[in-house]
């Protein structure tokens, strides 16, 4: 039932502007890096070794993609259930035979599958700008896949809050500037906050440097929202 | 067409309520639907048509009271009645950048049925030729019926429409009408079908539920309703007040208004044999009319409102 859905989800997001947003995150992200890149060529490139090159390469697409990906998860949350509130179509889809949770979950699940394709395509794009400003191999494919990755796991909380937040509220107004307050909020979460604020998670500082520590809160805490958020979701009533 | 009491009961409320913000918007509704029926739902704006349409669906949560659909709990086994309901709510959903085939073929993932019936219920709306097109462009009554077809794709036994002709002009009122009439006998499905206006479902109906301010005030077959509707017979004659009296001293029903005499709910026999004794006594009559009251008064006396029809 859930591919079901899930089929059914992706049917409706065709030719939506949402994809364009899917691709335009990482593509804005890495060509930003591009231009600085190209600007300041000789200060960061010139005379230094390969190795670090990629790593500071990949430092600085992270430092762009961590508030492009705090953003465009309470965007392209607001977009996914905008389909069903544009036309009011809750009331379709709730009067067919599924389960209220698995509609839920349905919308969840398509908001983060299309934010996990936008971290997967930062990866490519990252080694095609390295490629492109002469970075010679070998291609540190393990440290682009967890910089891909971890931050996007790391975020669950927020996903699963704008998940909740955008399919229970008809106006968009509230997320949203949830949405964009939290970006502002995780930008300058790294030195000042404690451990345990949510917000400081996908950029995977933490007291004992292991990245692993903050994927696997965020995750366990993303999943707790997700729940919150659906028994919400089938308490209410259908507007 | 008279019900039997026998007929199996499709859909059955018991002391339905729903409180909306402490204020009872549905009143304890008993409501029975049986098999085959066209069940008009009527009611003026307001008066908790589509909150009971919204709980019969599963929408929306009963405050008190139940409902069996097919004789199961909808608390319970929600999903298996659903399996076998089509609806419409209010005005139609739809995702307006989709084409109508693109919208019919969102619901049937999650349906489960063949592909084949969407091109079916597009050709029993009569959307075939427009199922390419992007539905923001549709009119009014080309999403109304779009919205039938998609009610119509699970092939239902119980169809629920609510307000299907709402702000539609009379041309699409007439094709939904005419859409609507002609289901029963394709595909043999029982339908509830509300409006505000008793004109629009009363040549479609069989059965007729009025509520007014959330309490169901009226349920019987329309013939039943038609039955009320009966208006009375006026008689107009020489020298009526005379005329009223020796009527009256011979038992018949009979009032006195503005120079006439009325019989109310008369049958045929009993305005014949009141006709014959004013002719026996030399009484000249000169004109027996019927004077219809309009199911629409009826309506209005019952609903106890103007404004909203």
């Amino acid at each position: 039932m859930m591919l079901r859905i899930l089929s059914s989800e992706f049917l409706k997001i065709r030719k939506k502007l949402i994809w364009l947003l899917v691709a335009a995150g990482p593509i804005g992200v890495v060509a930003l890096q591009a231009v600085n890149y190209g600007v300041r060529y000789d200060y960061l490139v010139a005379g230094k070794e390969t190795a670090k090159l990629w790593s500071g390469l990949i430092g600085n697409v992270s430092m762009l993609a961590l508030p492009a990906l705090m953003v465009g998860l309470a965007l392209v949350a607001s977009m996914t259930a905008g389909i069903e509130h544009q036309m009011n179509a809750w009331k379709l889809t709730l009067a067919l035979p599924v389960r209220k949770r698995q509609v839920f979950a349905g919308k969840f699940l398509l908001t983060a599958l299309l934010l996990l394709i936008s971290c997967t395509l930062l990866v490519p794009l990252t080694v095609a700008l390295g490629l492109a400003l002469g970075f010679d191999g070998p291609i540190p494919y393990g440290d682009l896949l967890t910089n891909a990755y971890y931050p996007y796991l790391a975020a669950m909380p927020f996903i699963a809050l704008q998940a909740w937040l955008s399919v229970t509220m008809a106006n968009q107004t509230l997320p949203l500037t949830i949405g964009i307050v939290g970006m502002i909020v995780s930008m300058f979460a790294g030195g000042r906050f404690p451990d345990w604020v949510p917000y400081k998670w996908p950029q995977l500082v933490n007291a004992s440097h292991e990245p692993l520590y903050s994927v696997t809160a965020g995750v366990a805490l993303g999943l707790v929202v997700f729940v919150a958020g659906m028994a919400e979701f089938v308490r209410k009533d259908v507007k | 067409m008279e019900m039997s009491a026998n007929q199996e009961l499709i859909l059955e409320t018991n002391e339905l309520t729903k409180k909306l913000g402490g204020k009872p918007v549905v009143k304890a509704v008993n409501m029975q639907i049986r098999r085959g029926d066209i069940y008009g739902f009527l009611g003026p704006n307001g008066a908790g048509k589509t909150t009971t349409i919204r709980m019969l669906l599963g929408l929306a949560k009963p405050t008190a009271g139940s409902i069996r659909i097919f004789g199961k709990d909808i608390r319970k086994m929600r999903l298996a009645i659903l399996r076998k309901v089509g609806s419409l709510v209010e005005y139609p959903s739809y995702y307006g950048h989709l084409t109508a085939t693109e919208n019919l073929e969102a619901v049937r993932r999650l349906l489960g049925v063949p592909k084949s019936r969407i091109d079916e219920v597009l050709s029993i709306v009569r959307l075939t030729k427009e199922a390419k097109r992007p539905v923001r462009g549709f009119s009014l009554g080309m999403k109304q019926r779009l919205g039938i077809a998609t009610a119509l794709l699970g092939d239902p036994e119980l169809l629920v429409l609510d307000e299907p002709t709402n702000g539609l002009d009379p041309a699409g009122i007439q094709e939904i009408r005419e859409l609507i009439k002609s289901l029963p006998q394709t595909s043999g499905v029982t339908i509830l079908i509300s409006s505000h206006l008793l004109s629009e479902v009363e040549q479609m109906a069989t059965r007729v539920g009025i509520i007014s301010k959330g309490e169901l005030i009226y349920e019987d077959s329309i013939h039943r309703l038609r039955e009320q509707a009966q208006g009375r017979v006026r008689l107009g004659v020489s020298n009526p007040e005379s005329a009223w009296r020796l009527l009256l001293s011979h038992g018949y029903p009979v009032g006195w208004e503005n120079g006439r005499l009325t019989v109310a709910k008369a049958d045929d026999r009993t305005v014949a044999s009141i006709v014959a004794r004013l002719v026996k006594q030399d009484f000249e009559v000169y004109r027996v009319e019927e004077e219809t009251a309009s199911l629409e008064s009826i309506f209005l006396q019952m609903t106890g409102t103007e404004g909203s029809l």
